[in-house]
């Protein structure tokens, strides 16, 4: 990690684009390169947290009602550490550490039902076509409105849905139909698992520790990681494709969302040094007429 | 095996109404107390519930 502060000039109108990327290329180096130990204790705390869980609602430690609620925090918060791991930024290929960098995708995308391949790839995939209308596997969360970005959430998971088609189509693009049997294995491993507790006088635990938060936690995630940052969808350019704005459930609530387009720009960035990232490099943002409302 | 694969794939909605929500809305009447109609137990209700709606799910590819 590089500590010293970049200097701005006052006036960046008068740089050229090289001297503009130069700069910001430096800001994201400051920003960049430290070990997340807060995304590694997030991503096994949450897994624990959850997994604790069921022996406390199966034993009556803990009231059904009282579970659900952790559980949707659980699932909703999972897919952040996820995300730190398809970026290769707790450790990098061929790093001591890069072990881990796996372990921790593994071991929370499963919880959404998904490989963590599936969602490198896939994921990778929406930041090469960002906005796309025929490949970025995200288009579909597109909408007018935050009402019908939650609808447009809901009907992605419908069995019809064009964003399952969209995410298959990806996965062939980048030669990994592998990991089209992986997918259905895994959710025909979620239903069996869902069912053999139903079937065995389980039914309302499986449905409120983990079908139920599942899904609110998707129609959450979808919301501020897709759509929110990326409305309302309909330009392309590595300046124009994200936005930053203020959210009314503010940085924790959107899960860090408002600074997105710092990551899009600079993948590399952990999470947790986006908004310091952003402010720094935010005349440069606006050199680059990027969208940044009014944070 | 792709093509039994495939067929998995296919039914995937109906699979999920017999294997998860029949036994959900059964234990969902039993939790609040509904009666079942005509004479129903709770269970037979449920798969008429949730085979119906797996059906819809199967036929229209969606669920609502």
């Amino acid at each position: 990690m590089n500590a010293q502060s970049v200097i701005l000039p006052d006036d960046l109108s008068q740089l050229s684009d090289a001297e503009l990327r130069r700069l910001e290329l430096k800001i994201a180096r400051k920003h960049s390169g430290m070990f997340p130990w807060g995304a590694v204790a997030w991503a096994f705390g949450n897994l624990a947290v959850w997994l604790s869980l069921w022996p406390l609602v199966f034993t009556g430690l803990l009231p059904l009602w009282a579970a659900f609620p952790i559980a949707t925090i659980n699932l909703a918060l999972v897919y952040l550490p996820t995300h730190e791991a398809q970026h290769d930024i707790i450790a990098r290929p061929g790093t001591k550490l890069r072990w881990l960098n796996e372990l921790v995708g593994h071991a929370t995308s499963w919880m959404m039902i998904t490989p963590f391949e599936v969602f490198r790839v896939t994921h990778l995939d929406h930041h090469r076509h960002t906005n796309d209308p025929e490949k970025d596997v995200d288009i579909t969360s597109m909408a007018p409105g935050p009402w019908s970005a939650i609808w447009a959430a809901i009907k992605a998971r419908q069995p019809n849905a064009k964003r399952s088609a969209d995410y298959v189509a990806a996965l062939a693009r980048n030669g990994r139909e592998d990991l089209i049997l992986l997918s259905l294995i895994y959710k025909l491993g979620f239903i069996g698992i869902l069912g053999a507790l139903a079937w065995n006088g389980y039914a309302l635990e499986a449905l409120f520790l983990w079908w139920l938060p599942y899904q609110i936690a998707m129609t959450y995630i979808i919301f501020f990681l897709s759509w929110a940052p990326h409305h309302p969808g309909n330009e392309s350019g590595r300046y124009r494709n994200t936005r930053s704005w203020r959210s009314a459930v503010g940085n924790i609530g959107s899960m860090g969302m408002q600074f997105h387009i710092v990551h899009h720009l600079h993948p590399y960035i952990p999470l947790y040094r986006t908004p310091a990232a952003y402010r720094e490099m935010r005349p440069i943002l606006e050199a680059r007429r990027c969208r940044l409302g009014d944070l | 095996m792709e093509r039994a694969l495939k067929f998995i794939a296919g039914i995937l909605p109906l699979i999920f109404a017999f294997a998860f929500m029949v036994p959900v809305i059964d234990a969902g009447m039993q939790a609040v107390g509904v009666n079942a109609p005509f004479g129903l137990s709770t269970l037979s209700t449920a798969l008429i519930i949730g085979g119906a709606w797996g059906v819809f799910a199967q036929i229209t590819g969606r669920w609502v």
